[in-house]
């Protein structure tokens, strides 16, 4: 029997390496326990992004989070994408690697957003045997994240904690629980958020997502553009409670403010894990999300540096 | 699958074909593309997708329709600054979502989505457009533009040793004609109807220019030390470097250029020099193969 987190660390408080921050990181060696990259912005570049990477990677712990995996499709998966993968998680010697219970675009097309899946005895058994053949390629476990969703399907049989205990049981995988998606599609769906934590798998929680989110009255989205909210933290403190604790990352992805902003959000994590309430945002943090126009996350896109 | 009545395959297509559609949710369950895979009006909706307190089945769907859109069009945005700068955002917008349509992603990065755009922009190019009018513009920025993209991010010589100015001089005239050149893999080439360059330059620094007038514009771009730069050369030394860059002897290469050299080629002679020298100051080549 596997050890509980398959052996993986408790990385500590981490944060996802953006392009904004990479010339503050590189130049202030921030005192950051670890990093999460969107993988897919690092698999085929040969530019400053790759370079800054390995920086890095010598430096810090790395962790892969992908968001193309589309572990979930009915397409088949992608052979060349997956030795992609690999080869970016060996050269930077990746803790572990990610990606969602979702699936991305059908008919060789990618629509760049995490879409839901029907919860169903026969979508589980698609999904399972999908994510054992990713790790018998990548060799190592697959550590997928609950999604955010807005939509639910008439197909569903389950609720979404019971898909993602079953999959990760059957498929032997890990779970990247965020935190921040439980109180987004709890509200969307109508489910419980406690419930939720208390029946995932908790030894098989490898890691925790932190972000904001927009509140839209009638529905919550997913937005990653501002800090933290209470009820989300005390969410995080139950999650801590429940498994022991595991390695925890901010994301933040639009209105991206400066990096001590951003790191100064997820040590916010060390007092409410302590039961201290953290300081106010401060006003810049507050301005950046009120501001955003809202779309769902991943966006994630590199800009050239022309001289 | 999912059901005796949606299996996923069919779900999946079906709700791709709505929430990519550009006229919204109803249009998009209303389209051929969506009713043949699962043949539902919009009355109907909930034998596909549930409600929730708050919201309805069209509605929640409606998420998804919004974010395709808005997401991509970000990026594209991202991508082609200053074709949005010549625009405007919201017939950029037109552009994009246009786009978007004929050119769906294929790819796991975000960073391949602008790479049809130009050919989008030229293939709905009007049939009478003047080849030096907006349009050649519009799809010559939009080609600098993406060219800067994958310049910055593709493949490089940082912390390569190069072929140097040293090394070239001390090529022993003899082998010197049949001597290649070995292209560094982040040179590239481009042909242009007007100077965007110039253009996209004064955008980046908010200005506001005017369109460039049209004259041929030719630039060799390239990246050092992880930071894009252009150079504006002539039709000889485009001629030249073109040949260099498709694996021609140096003979060659120079004869195909000196056809653009005019009738003075002691002055042309003395130029290759320097521009030789140039080229491998800014790392243009990784090295020289040398005929035995």
């Amino acid at each position: 029997m596997r050890p509980p987190r398959f052996g993986l660390p408790d990385l500590g408080l981490g944060v996802g390496l953006r392009t904004p921050h990479f010339s503050h990181i590189l130049r202030e060696n921030p005192a950051v326990d670890w990093f999460e990259i969107i993988s897919e912005n690092f698999m085929d570049s040969g530019g400053r992004p790759r370079y800054v990477l390995e920086q890095v990677a010598e430096r810090y712990p790395v962790v892969m989070h992908g968001v193309s995996l589309s572990v979930g499709s009915s397409d088949p998966l992608d052979r060349e994408y997956l030795r992609k993968l690999k080869g970016l998680a060996t050269a930077v010697d990746a803790r572990w690697v990610s990606d969602h219970v979702c699936w991305t675009g059908v008919a060789g097309r990618n629509t760049h957003d995490l879409l839901p899946l029907p919860y169903n005895d026969a979508t589980l058994a698609h999904v399972v045997a999908r994510v054992r053949v990713v790790q018998d390629v990548l060799e190592r476990p697959l550590i997928l994240e609950n999604p955010s969703s807005y939509v639910g399907f008439a197909a569903s049989t389950m609720p979404e904690w019971e898909f993602v205990a079953r999959l990760a049981e059957e498929a032997d995988c890990g779970l990247l629980l965020d935190v921040n998606n439980v109180f987004v599609s709890a509200m969307n769906h109508d489910f419980d958020p406690v419930e939720y934590l208390q029946k995932v798998p908790h030894h098989r929680v490898v890691q925790f997502h932190l972000a904001g989110h927009t509140d839209c009255g009638t529905h919550r989205i997913d937005t990653h553009d501002g800090p933290v909210i209470d009820p989300v933290w005390d969410l995080y403190r139950l999650a801590n409670r429940l498994t022991g604790g595991a390695a925890t990352l901010l994301e933040w992805d639009a209105n991206i403010p400066t990096f001590p902003e951003v790191h100064a959000e997820v040590l916010k994590a060390k007092r409410h894990l302590a039961g201290q309430a953290a300081d106010p945002v401060s006003a810049s943090v507050v301005r950046s999300a009120v501001t955003h126009t809202g779309a769902p996350n991943p966006i994630a896109h590199m800009v050239p540096e022309v001289a | 699958m999912a059901s005796a009545d949606h299996p996923l395959d069919r779900i999946q297509r079906w709700m791709q074909a709505v929430m990519t559609h550009p006229t919204g949710v109803e249009g998009g369950i209303d389209s051929d593309e969506a009713r043949q895979e699962i043949d539902v009006g919009l009355g109907e909706l909930e034998r596909v997708l549930t409600r929730s307190r708050s919201l309805s089945a069209a509605d929640r769907l409606g998420v998804y329709c919004g974010a395709y859109y808005a997401r991509l069009l970000e990026c594209l945005r991202e991508e082609f600054p200053t074709v949005v700068h010549a625009l405007e955002r919201e017939l950029f917008d037109e552009f994009a979502v246009g786009y978007l349509q004929s050119y769906p992603s294929p790819s796991y990065t975000l960073n391949d989505l602008g790479a049809n755009f130009p050919r989008y922009l030229a293939e709905t190019c009007p049939a009478d457009e003047d080849e030096t009018g907006w349009a050649a513009f519009l799809i010559d920025l939009a080609t600098l533009e993406r060219t800067y993209s994958e310049v910055f991010d593709g493949p490089g010589v940082e912390g390569r040793e190069l072929l140097t100015p040293e090394r070239l001089s001390s090529i022993p005239p003899g082998q010197w004609p049949d001597a290649r050149l070995v292209p560094a893999p982040d040179l590239r080439l481009l042909e242009l109807r007007s100077p965007v360059h110039e253009y996209t330059r004064a955008v980046r620094r908010e200005e506001n220019p005017s369109i460039p007038t049209p004259a041929e514009t030719l630039l060799a771009i390239h990246r050092r030390e992880y930071v894009v730069r252009r150079h504006l050369i002539n039709r000889t030394q485009h001629t030249l470097l073109n040949g260099l860059i498709a694996g021609d002897t140096v003979e060659n290469a120079i004869g195909q250029s000196a056809e653009h050299a005019g009738d003075d080629l002691d002055a042309f002679a003395a130029d290759l020099h320097g521009w030789f020298q140039t080229w491998a100051a800014e790392g243009f080549f990784q090295a020289v193969v040398l005929s035995d």
